[in-house]
């Protein structure tokens, strides 16, 4: 099944406002890694949340800080990932 | 064969050029540096630090990323008779402005875009890195890495530098109050370079990868062996569980050090280590806290070909012990036996060695002790003592240090960890005041009163628990003194969680009930 990549952003957004001190609205391009909002082992986590939310399964290569800068580069791996 | 001196932090990297220049000392994103080149860098940096009129014992910051240039920038500053003072790239300007000032730091090395962060004339001279220079305001002049490195002189600038002297700073905090900067001498690095290269056996042919930052002591360790075996140090610049996996494969890692925090992130690739284990990497070493039983376990179980460390020290003495791998069995607790060349004795309150598995304070002897704190008479007082066992042959001056940890020593001479005698926290490898917490939340200016304090925590050893009486008590507080917290200092200094209260219990004296806050509210 094809996943939406729109509906994944809208998740993310949602799973960041959740678990991201702060309760911050993010921009799709804002850096995550860079700025300190989502640390690598908030990372663990998030795996677990999309596998499970769009029955993907991410290789552990796949783990990297380029897959995971911003919401939209999480987005795209969702998406190839559920292609 | 050539004797080699040991007695300068630069000497080890000077031993290694005349060995083998062409072995690769750094791999920086891809790029390798040989120890020629190293040399070359380090020579460059140096004139440029005497022409900008650094003199010995001047204190030189280092704010960068982990880098080729912030390891040429430490070993000029060395060889310069200087004393490097690393600062953590985590760190917010709030916090290097207090460093900067505590030690006089009047020339630093930094990113430009960090250079900019800072308060005008923060500093005088300013050693950028980057193509685009900051605004001059940061500092009265400005010096480009870059350019220095591609065009400075290679004329060596010897100045002489003794093993006594001051050659670092390294800060680490203290039960009380703010950071408190560890002056560490030449000897002090060398000899925790010998000590660790000796039991773990590190040999030229290792490649270390560096995950640790350089201002944390036992991150600059890997540096140091590094140097002083003529090995090859990777530089990590990502703690993603994809990325610290595709380091120790494709660089064929051969030791991987860590602190707790790390060890969820590589055992996170445990499909991929299972298909493919990592048969290069012949040691892991951990530090600054103890492992969870279920991840020492599970890392046995995926890399049985490597051999695991567990390390125990701190800043003021460098390591004191650790656990071989033939004796992990001996449960989360254990921190093993004294490291080479090193004493360790358990002493009780009046200074007297307790008896078997009686329960003490670790006092270190050797030559990892530390000079003292910069600026703070009392407090290396309090810390580094005259040994209570000292000789009375002679007006013997040795100073131990008192390491503020309970430990116990059982019949077979194995020491195992009980507790802090004080509040200080130690969480996801770092030592945090409950005072710098409290400082750092008490300038939101949303609060009237704040305490806090570390709960045991699996995963991070303790996390950071603040309660908190609000100015104004609204829906969404707790949220806004988090975000602050987290745009103006580093991310391990966050409470993990925050906690709201009407007023806070106080001692007869009228200050905050440290010790019954904990108890009420330590569920959090």
């Amino acid at each position: 099944m094809a996943v939406d990549s729109i509906d994944v952003m809208t998740s993310l957004r949602q799973w960041i406002r959740d678990h991201v001190p702060g309760n911050r609205a993010v921009a799709d391009d804002y850096p995550l890694i860079e700025n300190g909002l989502l640390t690598s082992l908030d990372t663990l986590e998030l795996i677990l949340f999309l596998e499970q939310e769009f029955g993907i399964t991410i290789d552990d290569e796949d783990v990297t800080e380029e897959n995971f800068r911003s919401v939209r580069a999480i987005a795209g791996l969702v998406s190839r990932r559920g292609l | 064969m050539n004797a080699y001196p040991e007695f300068t932090v630069h000497d080890l990297l000077a031993n290694s050029v005349d060995r083998d220049p062409d072995r690769i000392a750094i791999i920086d994103r891809d790029t390798r540096y040989r120890y020629r080149d190293l040399a070359r860098c380090v020579s460059a940096l140096t004139a440029a630090l005497v022409e900008h009129g650094v003199g010995r014992g001047d204190r030189v910051g280092t704010y960068l990323e982990k880098s080729f240039e912030a390891i040429a920038a430490i070993l000029a500053v060395s060889q310069a008779g200087a004393v490097f003072v690393n600062i953590n790239p985590l760190l917010k300007p709030r916090q290097v402005h207090y460093i900067l000032k505590d030690c006089g730091i009047q020339t630093l090395f930094a990113e430009a875009n960090r250079l900019a962060a800072l308060e005008p004339g923060a500093v005088k001279v300013a050693f950028f890195t980057g193509n685009i220079p900051p605004s001059a305001s940061v500092a009265t002049s400005l010096a480009s890495v870059p350019e220095i490195l591609q065009h400075g002189s290679d004329s060596q600038v010897s100045r002489p530098v003794l093993e006594t002297d001051p050659a670092a700073i390294i800060y680490t905090s203290g039960s009380t109050g703010p950071p408190k900067g560890v002056v560490l001498s030449h000897r002090n690095v060398v000899a925790g370079a010998q000590i660790v290269s000796s039991y773990l056996g590190t040999a030229n042919d290792d490649r270390i990868l560096s995950v640790l930052p350089f201002s944390f002591d036992y991150g600059l360790n890997q540096l140091t062996t590094a140097l002083r075996m003529g090995a090859t140090l990777v530089l990590q610049h990502s703690r993603m569980p994809g990325d610290l996996l595709r380091s120790l494969r494709d660089y064929e890692i051969t030791q991987l050090a860590g602190v707790p925090p790390l060890w969820p992130l590589v055992l996170q690739s445990a499909r991929s280590l299972e298909e493919r284990p990592l048969i290069h990497l012949r040691c892991l070493t951990n530090s600054g806290g103890r492992v969870p039983s279920r991840y020492l376990e599970e890392l046995r179980r995926l890399l049985p070909s490597t051999r695991i460390y567990l390390m125990y020290g701190l800043t003021e003495a460098f390591r004191s012990t650790y656990l071989p791998p033939e004796e992990l069995d001996r449960g989360p607790d254990c921190i093993g036996k004294p490291v080479p060349n090193t004493e360790i004795r358990v002493l009780d309150e009046s200074g007297q060695e307790c008896d078997t598995d009686v329960i003490g304070e670790l006092v270190h002897r050797g030559p990892t002790v530390a000079l003292g704190y910069w600026g703070k008479e009392a407090e290396t007082r309090a810390v580094f003592r005259l040994a209570p066992f000292a000789s009375p042959a002679f007006d013997n001056r040795e100073r131990v240090a008192y390491s503020g940890d309970l430990v116990r020593r059982d019949a077979g001479g194995f020491l195992y960890f009980v507790g802090r005698r004080d509040g200080l926290i130690k969480t996801q490898g770092y030592r945090v005041s409950p005072e710098e917490v409290e400082d750092l939340i008490v300038s939101t200016g949303m609060v009237r009163e704040v305490c806090s304090f570390g709960v045991a925590d699996q995963e991070i050893g303790e996390r950071i628990v603040a309660v908190v009486v609000p100015r104004y008590s609204d829906e969404g507080v707790a949220d806004r003194i988090r975000a602050f917290c987290l745009e103006n200092g580093p991310s391990y200094l966050v409470p993990r969680v925050i906690l709201l209260a009407h007023e806070l219990p106080k001692t007869p004296s009228g200050k905050i009930d440290r010790e019954m806050i904990k108890d009420a509210f330590a569920t959090g």
